[in-house]
């Protein structure tokens, strides 16, 4: 386990980090608020952590009053139940396995306080999902912490943020909505690792910020309560889905992988539109992100590239590796950036291509200038992990951010 | 029958209107593509033919050499599948009518050809469905001039274009999905009179630019009953929200709901919620034209709501058109609550109207729209 153990202070400190998962088959409502358990499966791919992560450093103390909580430099109120949920369970599941004699001498005091500081690698403005990333690293690095099994990780984590139990696997993975009532069965699980698809390839395309959106905890509640569509989509459609999107997965068919993908996002935000009162999350620009993919595939006769859009308007779009530097490009033309702007094209380097007039002509679509403000540009990744080098600590030996953890 | 018999031309002319009509209820699938078979039921209202209506005059003779068809003020194509359909149909009934030995002296030769020429008094790049007025037209002033039977129109209208079939009455219509094959009982007919509910009103906003859900049918038949408008205006807007919710889980999507489109509809959301009770309610078609409905009482305070959230070009055209409609005051504390940036000139203008009748015949013959050569008059090219 990595700590530093200052025996004045007696601190033990972890730093972990965890990524970001985006779902394919899409998490929208919940059997049971308490526990957050989904009214139907869900798949998501986890991202690489080069491009997107939350970095958590816990330190444990005795001579900690309170336990205190800074996200990307700010204090939060420890007090939020959602985050309560995680640190009672965690120091439950702690405390049952030292009772039980498993625990080894270095394990952190359960009855000490905490101090956690996060950050995001990426902005909070950019309008990613950041909870799922945020609290799985919590519950990641409290594990280390406290020395708790990680198959109890699933349960803890969910309780959370629903979709953060994904963030703990790498890949593929699945959150399996279970059956009994107390939610031991709705956990995730790794259905492919990172490394089994190597070729595919994702981009998230930042739409310019706008007006803040119905949030995911009472939007999928009110949809629960009004959509009529609903239903039928967590016991008939999404249950085919998953077998459905497993397979392809499993065989890496992009055309079918893509086809169901975009299918299944148009159909979260179809449940959103039949819900009372109507959920928005796709605006102008997203629907013209979603026309161009079709004309792009249209032209070539094939699903070369798919979309999906989770509560918000940015994009996220799958290609293969061969066809990234092409649609890259023509995101280029169709959404041309500001001219002395960011840097357009983040993370995973991508070659530059020439598109042919019949291609332009074809998608024949106006171009929205600075409609997307950058792309992000990566690739399935890993799950979380520990970081191994003390420098990296958010805190510092007094147990309070470094001047260096204030960041966004 | 009114007609203009000229001797000399032997020819015959009937001019009819009929009205424009907004599904509450929305139509949405065939299970018959030559038929035009609907996959559920559908209920509409009539609109006033005051604000919007087709007019339509045909004339027939022996002399005419084809069919031929003017829609406002250009020649269109005769052959365009559904109109044939419409015409063969018509044809059809009224030899059959004639065999039975049941026409009159004065009904045209059905085997004479006819100069078809159509008018909108809206202009249809405001995107206003005008199939459904234009084919319900088309059909009942054909069955003027050729004497068939007003029962059985909804079938010939329906080929032309499904909703048609629900312009053929006043009011509140049904089109009843129907069971058989063939698509004799897949038929409109009126659910409530034009007059049944006269404080309804209806507000068209003019944009500058299989299921396996339970029928909410007989809810909507028996809130329009009970006149009861929040149950009304409520299952109004969700029948308009599945059918968009059904558009987006189409593949490829179809998405008919821009920007603006949430504007509308996020501020009757907030409007009714200032009120706690729904005083008004949206439907959209396949456009972003917003149709409101609402109660006269609320109409003056809603009208200037959506003036001061969608603040129209200060010099440029009226912006309430059609039935008047009084101003009023908005408090602030309504303003305040509301809580949205207006956007300007987002809504081109407003058609005030309410329910109307089904179609007529113009008894007027100065109001052809053919002159005595079968041919359109100048005046009937118009937008």
């Amino acid at each position: 386990m990595n700590m530093t153990e200052n025996d004045k202070q007696s601190l033990s400190m972890v730093t972990c980090t965890a990524p970001v998962n985006i779902a394919v088959i899409k998490y929208w409502g919940k059997r049971d608020e308490d526990l957050i358990l989904p009214i139907n499966s869900s798949l998501s791919i986890t991202l690489h952590q080069d491009q997107l992560k939350t970095t958590t450093t816990i330190a444990c103390s005795r001579n900690f009053q309170q336990d205190r909580i800074w996200l990307n430099g700010k204090e939060e109120d420890i007090s939020n139940p959602r985050l309560q949920s995680c640190l009672q369970e965690i120091r439950r599941f702690s405390r049952k396995r030292r009772n039980s004699g498993d625990s080894t001498s270095d394990v952190s005091s359960v009855s000490h306080k905490v101090h956690i500081c996060s950050v995001n690698n990426f902005p909070t403005a950019a309008g990613l999902a950041s909870s799922a990333s945020g609290y799985a690293c919590l519950v990641y690095t409290l594990s280390q912490l406290f020395g708790v099994e990680s198959e109890q990780l699933s349960a803890v984590a969910r309780q959370g943020s629903g979709s953060a139990c994904r963030s703990l696997y790498g890949g593929f993975v699945q959150w399996k909505l279970g059956e009994q009532l107390d939610g031991k069965d709705s956990l995730a699980e790794q259905v492919e690792s990172e490394s089994f698809w190597p070729e595919l390839r994702i981009l998230i395309l930042v739409v310019s910020a706008e007006q803040k959106s119905v949030g995911s905890t009472s939007g999928m509640h009110t949809s629960v309560e009004t959509s009529q569509l609903l239903k039928y989509r967590a016991d008939v459609v999404v249950p085919s889905r998953m077998e459905k999107m497993i397979r392809v997965i499993r065989e890496r068919d992009f055309p079918a992988f893509g086809e169901l993908t975009m299918k299944d996002s148009n159909q979260f935000h179809a449940i959103c539109l039949d819900t009372y009162p109507p959920i928005f999350y796709l605006n102008n620009m997203s629907h013209r992100i979603i026309s161009l993919v079709h004309h792009y595939n249209q032209y070539y006769g094939e699903t070369r590239v798919a979309y999906t859009f989770d509560a918000g308007p940015n994009a996220v779009i799958y290609t293969l590796q061969d066809h990234l530097p092409e649609f890259v490009q023509v995101v280029r033309h169709f959404f041309p950036p500001e001219v002395n702007g960011e840097e357009f094209v983040k993370g995973l380097p991508v070659c530059s291509a020439d598109l042919s007039e019949e291609l332009k002509r074809d998608i024949n679509m106006e171009p929205t200038p600075k409609g997307i403000r950058y792309i992000i540009s990566t690739k399935a990744g890993p799950g979380p992990c520990v970081v191994k080098d003390p420098n990296h600590h958010l805190l510092g030996a007094d147990g309070l951010p470094k001047k260096s953890a204030i960041s966004d």
